[in-house]
């Protein structure tokens, strides 16, 4: 039993470290790519895997080009705001959906769904021009608007409201708890990895997208950090080295973010279920 | 209570934010402006008064253009222009290509356009008959600076819809032979010239085939491809009465000629945009067509930089190079069109026109301006460029380039990897490109 | 009697009425604001041929759909969407299940492992596009290196019709892994440990934990990575626009639902006829997804 508990163990770590040379490939090629020349960056031919110099012109040259404390700025508000937005909105109404009856329960998550099953672009022009006939354009209530609600949080969330036993919520009934004393005291703390997953999602999904605030923040002083590297993309020639020395930068608190919060998988609340 | 008090802060939050980023609109770019505004204002006031409405109140604009590659120069330009109007202020805005339309889109929709931004020859017709853009025609004929007799006619015409002048050309841009010298010369073979005919390309791309590397790229591609090819032969893309040209005659001849370096292996069959430039950078082809555009990228590249040149594009009944330029268009509702039409002024003048092209921002399209932008890059024989223009045939297009573009690939693809005869696919795509056609309003 | 009891349920129902409207108040007005009423405007213009910027509307009936359905590409492109989802959407959920399983019990290196499988995610687009187009290059690709290396033929990966679906599909699986791990590993943590070491006294093998108590207590968040990764499947653009243009072989091959629809809407600026296309997409997810809701009752376990 021990034995055949073991040999499997080298087995894993041998599945996870392949598994973990594709995944990590293209950021350290980004790392590498960022320190490269403009030839070395294209060249395939002989292929160049170190850079022969390593440029550290690049990181300058991207950082005078752009105002990089403003960018994060503008970046940290829109994440943080999305972020609070969606974990404060979906909770609410994923618990409802989850564990409460109403009339029209079905055809409202039925309307929650639906949203998601629409290809996003749809939604770029005509949610310019709301943001447009508000005045809010170039502003960082118009990074935040398409992220107000979130429909894939509140399915999210409702999957795991509904994987908490019932005994929970009878039990504090019985303590004399209403609803609203039941949802926040009880209920919320329990379903703290599903907010933590949505939170990293939604700081994820938010830091990435790009065509939104380029479309509808083009003043550079209202511009985040992805869509202000979206221009070293020029029509016709890329200058991939400060791309990538542009995209390091980006990414860098975007990962320490992650691995602070993934850490809450870990300390989670897989204890707290046994009260059982 | 904890739900409400989160709502009230993510408004807080916003508010704050909002504040924040209205007061501060000096652009991190433009560091170089207020140092050199103050110390020209009181010379240039002295010519302000031209302008009536604007009594000394500061007016902003903004430029919204695509290309980041020429943001720097274009900055420094309107520097100059700000330094002698103290009271106009431009920004530069700059989105990706594709992003542009859709942001140029979204304005139009909305009734938000900047107020000057580029146009090009794809989208002018729907911009222009949907009344998008600023009539330019009675500013230009009591303009000092601007005169459309110093443009090339044919860029002129993209931009004139109906009689009405949208846009005011701004640089042009033609096709060249990229060939590796390194290679010709290790062959034994005279590098390209402006006698080259199609017959010295074929035996040159036929010499050049060995070892790995292809003589010639002839890649699907139209503009940077067999465009050139059927304008040389006599052929044509599309008639003046807005039919096909695919199944012309002259057009399948010379796309017979062009697919048959695929055919005949002394190109490798590409279809994908970026190959291109992946294979002629990486020493796998030895010739290739690429536009002017590319300078840029090629220039920094150490591998083109050292072993390639440019030349004129080989002829066969005459001479033809594809060439097409963007303008400089006004949105029809700015709030401040005489300041505007100001800038665009001084863009399209011949000091704005000759220094963006010494600063080699683009090639100017003020006739004789492009001779500065020639000095502007020691690298390659760009001349070549500026010599294609007088033989120029301009990009083929209608009001629905886009749509028959697409379809034509679409269809003349299964003649590169040898599905069909070329005849066959030219006279498919003729059918389709018809079909199209006869959608437009 | 009966009506006072009567009357008292009615009072706590209506209170847990009113709860459940408040709280989702915020969520479905803000859902009909930003997405539904553009999606009905969508569903609107299909009816008509489209003028450019939203003006001149031409209505023509149900032409667009005639026209939509008469048009083999679109029937080419529902195939390849369909064909890729079925590619992508089993393997990356097995592969990240498995992931997700290692990575959650008592394995040394598991924050970084999780790091590790978390920064396709992050990774900036084009350097993701960069490392796929090199390893797939047809001359000098890393694949087609060793492949030589064993004296095999260059093999177009990309270009190739018969290939290129599944390297995109690939590229697909690759992506999501770390997406569907996190949501995995944040559904694993919810399963309260004792049910393990009740088992573990019982003597069951971990293969046998992983069915028996793992895979049903997992279940609620499963259903959710299998809706949402169908959807995103559906949904499939990105990828196949950056590796695929029109003027290759495969493009016919390859082209998704929303491809055309955004080759339709935005590049041939005909947003009548895209925006059939995009109730084509939404009738067959819709239809996916009502069977997955109506199956998840003999698969998915609510406590």
């Amino acid at each position: 039993m021990v034995r055949t508990n073991r040999m499997p163990r080298y087995f894993v770590h041998l599945l996870l470290v392949v598994g973990a040379i594709l995944m990590i490939m293209p950021f350290v090629w980004m790392l590498l790519t960022s320190f490269k020349s403009v030839t070395e960056s294209t060249s395939m031919n002989p292929f160049v895997f170190f850079p022969s110099a390593w440029k550290w012109e690049n990181y300058s040259e991207v950082l005078r080009q752009n105002n990089f404390p403003r960018l994060y700025w503008n970046t940290f508000a829109m994440v943080a705001l999305r972020v609070v937005c969606s974990i404060v909105f979906s909770a609410m109404a994923a618990y409802a959906f989850a564990r409460l009856k109403f009339p029209g329960r079905n055809f409202f998550f039925g309307l929650v769904l639906f949203q998601m099953m629409v290809p996003t672009q749809i939604f770029i022009i005509p949610q310019y021009l709301m943001v447009d006939s508000l005045g809010m354009r170039n502003t960082i209530f118009a990074l935040l608007f398409p992220g107000l609600v979130s429909a894939f949080g509140t399915f999210l969330l409702r999957q795991f409201f509904m994987g908490l036993p019932k005994e929970l919520e009878e039990a504090a009934k019985l303590d004399g708890c209403n609803i609203g004393q039941t949802f926040v005291r009880i209920m919320l703390p329990l379903v703290r990895s599903g907010m933590v997953a949505l939170g990293i999602f939604t700081a994820l999904f938010a830091f990435k997208d790009l065509m939104w605030p380029m479309i509808v923040n083009t003043n550079s002083n209202a511009a985040t950090l992805s869509s202000a590297l979206a221009k070293i993309q020029g029509a016709y020639s890329v200058d991939y080295p400060e791309l990538m020395a542009a995209s390091v930068l980006a990414i860098v608190p975007m990962l320490i973010l992650y691995v602070i919060f993934q850490k809450q998988f870990i300390e989670g609340v897989a204890t707290s279920g046994g009260k059982l | 209570m904890k739900k409400s008090l989160s709502v009230a802060l993510t408004l807080g939050l916003a508010a704050s934010a909002l504040a924040a980023c209205g007061s501060n609109n000096n652009n991190s770019g433009s560091s170089a402006s207020p140092s050199a505004t103050p110390s020209a204002s009181p010379s240039a006031s002295s010519s302000a008064p031209a302008s009536q409405a604007a009594s000394g109140e500061k007016v902003t604009l903004t430029y919204a253009i695509w290309d980041s590659n020429q943001e720097k120069g274009l900055r420094t330009i309107a520097d100059e222009f700000e330094a002698a109007n103290p009271n106009i202020k431009i920004n530069i805005e700059v989105t990706g290509w594709a992003d542009y339309w859709t942001m140029l889109e979204a304005g139009a929709t909305g009734g938000s356009l900047p107020d000057v931004f580029w146009m090009h020859s794809n989208e002018i017709y729907r911009y222009a008959s949907n009344g998008m853009l600023l009539d330019l025609n009675d500013r230009i004929a009591s303009s000092q600076a601007v005169k459309l007799e110093n443009f090339p006619e044919g860029l002129n015409q993209i931009y004139n819809f109906q009689g009405k002048q949208y846009a005011v050309p701004k640089d042009f841009d033609t096709i060249g032979l990229w060939y590796n010298k390194t290679m010709f010369d290790a062959a034994g073979l005279k590098h390209p010239d402006e006698s080259w005919t199609w017959d010295d390309l074929y035996s040159a791309a036929k010499a050049l085939t060995k070892d790995g590397v292809y003589g010639f790229l002839a890649p699907l591609h139209n503009q940077e491809g067999y465009y050139n090819f059927v304008y040389q032969n006599g052929g044509t893309i599309i008639t003046d009465d807005k039919k096909s040209g695919y199944d012309d005659p002259k057009t399948i001849e010379a796309l017979e000629f062009y697919v048959n370096f695929v055919i005949e292996g002394l190109s490798p069959a590409v279809f994908d945009d970026a190959e291109r430039a992946e294979l002629i950078q990486n020493g796998k082809v030895a010739m290739g067509y690429f536009g002017s555009w590319n300078l840029s990228g090629f220039t920094a590249n150490e591998f083109m930089a050292k072993n390639f040149d440019v030349a004129v594009l080989p002829k066969k009944e005459k001479q033809a190079s594809i060439y097409n330029g963007l303008g400089n268009a006004i949105a029809f509702n700015t709030k401040h069109p005489d300041e505007a039409w100001k800038f665009v002024e001084y863009l399209s003048s011949k000091e704005g026109q000759d220094r963006q092209a010494e600063l080699g921002v683009a090639i100017s399209a003020y006739n004789g301006a492009a001779d500065l932008w020639v000095s502007s890059n020691k690298t390659f024989n760009i001349k070549a460029f500026v010599d294609m223009v007088d033989y120029g045939v301009i990009r083929p297009y209608s009001n629905t380039t886009a749509v028959w573009e697409d379809k034509a690939y679409e269809a003349l693809g299964p003649a590169f990897t040898g599905k069909a005869t070329v005849e066959e696919a030219a006279k498919n795509a003729a059918k389709i490109m018809n079909e199209s056609l006869a959608q437009e309003k | 009697m009966n009506k006072q009891i009567a009357r008292r349920i009615s009072k706590q129902t209506w209170g847990e009425w009113s709860w459940g409207w408040f709280l989702i108040a915020p969520t479905i007005i803000g859902l009909i604001v930003l997405n539904i009423i553009p999606i009905i405007q969508t569903a609107y213009l299909s009816l008509f041929k489209s003028g450019d910027f939203g003006r001149g509307n031409i209505y023509v009936g149900l032409d667009n759909y005639r026209k939509m359905f008469s048009d083999v590409q679109v029937w080419h492109s529902v195939g390849n969407t369909l064909l890729y989802a079925l590619l992508v959407v089993p393997t990356s959920i097995a592969i990240s299940l498995i992931v997700a399983v290692f990575l959650n019990g008592k394995i040394c290196g598991k924050s970084i492992y999780r790091t590790i499988y978390f920064i396709p995610m992050v990774a900036a687009p084009a350097a993701v596009t960069m490392v796929w187009r090199w390893l797939y290059n047809e001359h000098f690709g890393l694949i087609n290196y060793l492949l030589s290396r064993i004296g095999a033929d260059a093999v177009d990966w990309v270009g190739s019709p018969k290939l290129s679906l599944i390297s995109i599909a690939i590229i697909g699986i690759w992506s999501v892994i770390g997406y569907n791990m996190v949501l995995l590993l944040a559904g694993l943590q919810e399963i309260p440990k004792d049910f393990y070491e009740a088992s573990d006294i019982d003597g069951a093998s971990r293969f046998r934990q992983f069915f028996v108590i793992t895979l049903p207590l997992l279940s609620p968040t499963l259903f959710f990575v299998v809706v949402t990764s169908i959807i995103q499947a559906m949904q499939v653009f990105d990828v196949i626009y950056m590796m695929i243009d029109v003027t290759s072989p495969a493009y016919e091959h390859t082209v998704s639902l929303v491809y055309l629809f955004y080759n339709n809407s935005f590049k041939y600026s005909n947003k009548g006829y895209g925006s059939a296309i995009v109730i084509l997409l939404l009738a067959i997810i819709l239809i996916i997804t009502f069977i997955q809701m109506r199956a998840q009752k003999k698969w998915v376990n609510y406590m």
